[in-house]
């Protein structure tokens, strides 16, 4: 598996941004981006010549729209073809929903709590939603030093109800890109888990012995594994290390985005013990974008939260961008270049009144004098025993 | 040839409309010419500026919140209205110009188009312009759709 840095929120000419897609495309590398989607206002004629593109600079791009309507901000990648964002009313957001659906796309609710009509047309979302279930994510980062926005938090809170209602809806960030203008405030970059490249495409083409035809079988299947991590929520947010978080249970491995079955597997079927542990292992990777974001050297703290709340919290000395040693850590390797370690963590087991439903990591620190949020990854699920052991 | 001189005024009553303006395209049609131009784009009016934002800040931003937001306001004046326009063919969507120009001249044909829109076939048939009226804050907006038609070389 790999992770791949991704920019989810950008614009171009051919909608009110001031960039070509190649002006873009050459930016989205330079920051060390392996995928962009393209999400025009309300139209997807800029991707045309995209696949030259994608080949000229190694880049990854995601056909998308964004839906820029009266009553909200709509991100939507993935789609076939166009879904039409004129007839959503305030209270049929769900049909629009089932539509790009229906094309094969995903959607998410853009910058949810930015500022609406007339300081930022329909930038505010007011759309009712009738199903959170069809919501595929949320941006909770919008803009660049994102974590420390009001707008920012209110979507970072909403998220965190939804997830307490028990919807599983995935979090992501996006930049909202409309010029390459140099910025110094930190970048955030939305992390996609994709398998690594199998062979398949090479396969597919093998036949005719067609190596373009390779090269573009491979291209979309990259672009298809990463809009299936989105919608899975195989996603990590971060503004400097990468965090990611897995469960170990029943012998196996849960990613972020995945559910535990409330009957594990490897326990014959059987309901495990309420009160089992949870182990927890979390890695944080300094190399990522190396040399691309930096930190001041401080206490880091790493928390894990779920629906029952802080449950762990974690200290972290950091001597800026790169880790101290320390005796509880470990550090795989010596080497200044591999920056990165892994923690582990143990969860009570949950109350069976009061299960815990979801988990996520964060990591804490002080980023230009405030503290804040500096990563956090996507949640790993809980089903509950009335599910029936849940998705297996 | 002209298709369409189209010329109204928006009040801000119509904020968050769409104005759907179809007409007819004929056969051998090479290229279209559209120019959108709408006055005023912003609202000079300061106070009368204030006092949407202070509206809108109402709805939008948090109780604890709004006291610095109107101590704040300048940031997010001038208010402008916003008048965008999308463009479908018998078949389908052919694309959207969603961008602040007061005055856009745009043109589609079969090999290219303006930003925005999808060059193609120009087929015969109802076409639609739609005008969506995303905020208008001035007391009247007047605008001018018109959209020529240039036939192809030599077509009888």
């Amino acid at each position: 598996m790999t992770w791949i840095a991704c920019e989810l929120h950008t614009h171009t000419l051919h909608s009110d941004g001031r960039q070509t897609l190649r002006e873009l495309a050459e930016g989205a590398v330079k920051l060390g981006f392996g995928a962009i989607a393209l999400t025009d206002h309300n139209t997807m004629s800029g991707l045309d010549g995209k696949e030259e593109i994608e080949r000229e600079f190694g880049l990854t791009i995601i056909p998308g729209m964004e839906w820029t309507t009266f009553y909200g901000h709509m991100v939507t990648i993935g789609m076939s073809e166009f879904a039409d964002w004129r007839q959503a009313g305030r209270s049929d957001i769900d049909r629009g929903i089932a539509e790009v659906h229906r094309l094969g796309g995903i959607a998410g609710l853009a910058h949810p709590f930015r500022i609406g009509s007339p300081a930022c047309t329909g930038c505010f979302w007011e759309y009712e939603v009738g199903d959170w279930n069809a919501v595929d994510y949320i941006e909770v980062w919008s803009g660049t030093f994102p974590s420390i926005q009001t707008d920012n938090r209110r979507a970072f809170k909403l998220w965190t109800a939804k997830l307490n209602e028990g919807y599983r809806i995935a979090a992501v960030s996006g930049r909202d890109w409309h010029a390459q203008e140099d910025t110094d405030e930190p970048i955030s970059v939305t992390y996609l888990e994709i398998e690594d490249r199998s062979g398949e495409a090479e396969e597919e083409a093998g036949a005719s012995g067609d190596q373009e035809a390779g090269t573009e079988a491979e291209a979309s299947l990259r672009e298809a594994r990463l809009i299936r991590a989105l919608g899975q929520g195989r996603a990590c947010v971060t503004i400097g290390p990468l965090l990611t978080m897995t469960l170990e249970a029943g012998g196996k491995t849960w990613p972020v985005g995945s559910a535990v079955p409330a009957a594990l597997p490897g326990t014959g079927g059987t309901v495990p013990e309420t009160n089992e542990a949870v182990r927890v292992k979390l890695s944080l990777d300094f190399t990522v974008r190396s040399g691309l974001w930096s930190l001041p050297g401080q206490m880091f703290r790493l928390k894990l939260c779920s629906n029952l709340g802080e449950e762990v919290n974690l200290d972290l000395p950091f001597a800026g961008n790169r880790p101290v040693e320390h005796e509880h850590e470990h550090e795989h390797e010596e080497d200044a270049s591999s920056l990165w370690f892994e923690r582990e963590a143990e969860l009570p087991g949950s109350d069976t009144a009061a299960p815990r439903i979801w988990l996520r990591a964060e990591l804490w620190g002080t980023v230009r004098g405030a503290y804040t949020r500096i990563a956090f990854t996507n949640a790993v699920y809980f089903d509950s025993e009335k599910e029936g052991g849940g998705s297996r | 040839m002209e298709l369409l001189d189209l010329q109204g005024s928006a009040v801000p009553e119509q904020s968050r409309t769409h104005i759907r303006i179809p007409f007819e395209l004929q056969a051998n049609v090479d290229r279209l010419q559209i120019r959108l131009e709408y006055a005023p784009k912003i609202l000079e009016d300061r106070e009368a500026a204030l006092n949407l934002l202070q509206e809108s800040y109402e709805l939008y931003i948090l109780p604890e919140q709004r006291e610095q937001a109107i101590a704040r306001a300048d940031r997010h004046l001038p208010l402008k209205n916003l008048i965008t326009l999308s463009l479908d063919d018998p078949n389908g969507y052919r694309g959207a110009c969603h961008r602040h120009d007061p005055v856009q001249e745009l043109f589609l044909s079969r090999e290219s188009a303006s930003p925005g829109l999808m060059s193609g076939e120009l087929e015969a048939g109802a076409w639609i312009a739609t005008l969506s009226l995303h905020c208008i804050v001035t007391p009247t907006c007047d605008y001018r759709l018109r959209i020529q038609a240039a036939e192809k070389e030599g077509s009888a």
